[in-house]
């Protein structure tokens, strides 16, 4: 996953989104279609008598909803770097349990090309049932290996081709990878969708920051 | 939603009621171990105490996990002609760290339980489960090798069904059926 990065002073916009959809199309990219993934924010509820004491007791949760595993659920304890693989039933779970609430959703959306044995997912990060845009982000997929050690090489070269293209468009700003910790949450080389959960978790905290800064 | 029926039986008669089964089902007996641990949320945790269950099945080669909501039972003047239990229920499968993240949630353990048994599952105007088991408890933390039944005289009997809001009647009319076969 990369996050796009805004130079100092420059704010986000979808002229970026559109830029960054052409470069995909000049590399060769056939659009195949649109994309979403969903993250929650859930805080713990305090009962009545520790209300005060929530500030200290208050621990976030964030619940992903993958747009190519619509059966599949992530939550995630970002601070004890714990990523729980569930399925589509357990927001239900947590509803009944009234012990955590969802506060906040963001949708991670936008459009996908294929790119010979790549496929990118290009969108934006925009509250539910807003248009503001919160972010602009991108994930590219590579279908040949699973293995992260063994796909290294062949991603970075993919990294640099995409960052060279990008840059002719002149934009205020570039797109940025920050590595997820992965051996933290207790994840293998063999890539899997918890370590596409935890690389979500990572690029909003990324956006979240960015967005902190600029206002 | 779920509907429930459960009843014991002394441990003498469990093999004649799993031949009564076999004849009813005419479906081959499944290995029922499950680990069965009941978390409870800490002092202070949620706006209401809550409860969930975390189940291991430990029949498969593989140990999977699934989480469990047990909901209260239906209320209202329905409610009062239906002899069947009928409850709501969310159950979702979950990765094996699942008691870890529950713990570091704010849940701590109640209770825990190894029930050792069989099942049936079968259709029968409904999707019935009938779930023969003895419940055994440890006398250390997790050592599900190690435990020992409650009560060793009696077993419990559960017949299960999934329902849902606009099926429950028929679903309980199923499962009302069935268990007459069981009765004596």
């Amino acid at each position: 996953l990369m996050n796009w990065h805004p130079s100092p002073g420059a704010t986000l916009n979808s002229q970026i989104l559109a830029e960054a959809c052409g470069c995909a199309e000049s590399l060769g990219g056939a659009k195949d279609g649109r994309w979403k993934t969903s993250i929650y924010f859930y805080r713990s509820m305090a009962r009545e008598a520790a209300a005060g004491q929530q500030g200290q007791q208050g621990r976030e949760l964030l619940g992903v909803a993958l747009h190519e595993r619509p059966g599949l659920y992530f939550s995630i304890i970002r601070n004890n770097r714990l990523v729980l693989q569930a399925d589509a039933a357990f927001p239900q779970v947590m509803e009944k349990l009234q012990s955590y609430k969802a506060r906040v959703a963001l949708n991670f959306e936008g459009f996908q090309y294929q790119l010979g044995d790549f496929c990118l997912r290009i969108g934006k990060c925009v509250p539910n049932n807003s248009e503001t845009l919160r972010g602009i982000m991108m994930e590219v997929e590579y279908y040949p290996l699973s293995s992260i050690e063994k796909s290294r090489a062949i991603m970075e070269d993919f990294f640099d081709i995409w960052q060279e293209t990008v840059a002719k468009k002149s934009l205020p700003g570039h797109f940025i990878h920050v590595d997820s910790n992965f051996s933290e949450y207790g994840l293998s080389d063999q890539y899997s969708f918890q370590h596409t959960a935890v690389q979500y978790a990572t690029c909003l905290q990324q956006l979240l920051t960015v967005a902190r800064v600029q206002s | 939603m779920e509907c429930v029926v459960q009843g014991i039986i002394e441990t003498q008669y469990v093999e004649a009621l799993e031949v009564l089964l076999q004849g009813l089902s005419g479906v081959p007996k499944e290995r029922v171990r499950v680990h069965e641990l009941c978390l409870k949320s800490g002092p202070n945790l949620g706006v209401v105490p809550s409860e969930v269950r975390l189940l291991c099945d430990l029949a498969q080669p593989t140990p999977s996990w699934s989480i469990r909501h047990v909901g209260g039972a239906m209320r209202g003047a329905g409610a009062e002609q239906i002899s069947v239990l009928v409850r709501t229920i969310v159950e979702s499968k979950a990765s094996k760290n699942v008691l870890y993240y529950f713990y570091t949630l704010g849940y701590k353990l109640d209770h825990e339980l190894l029930k050792i048994g069989f099942a049936f599952r079968f259709h029968r105007g409904a999707q019935i489960t009938v779930t023969v088991t003895s419940a055994n408890k440890m006398p250390r933390l997790y050592a599900t090798d190690e435990a020992t039944p409650v009560t060793p005289g009696i077993q419990l009997v559960e017949i299960t069904a999934p329902a849902a809001a606009d099926n429950y009647n028929d679903v309980v009319s199923a499962v009302t059926a069935f268990c007459e076969y069981l009765a004596p």
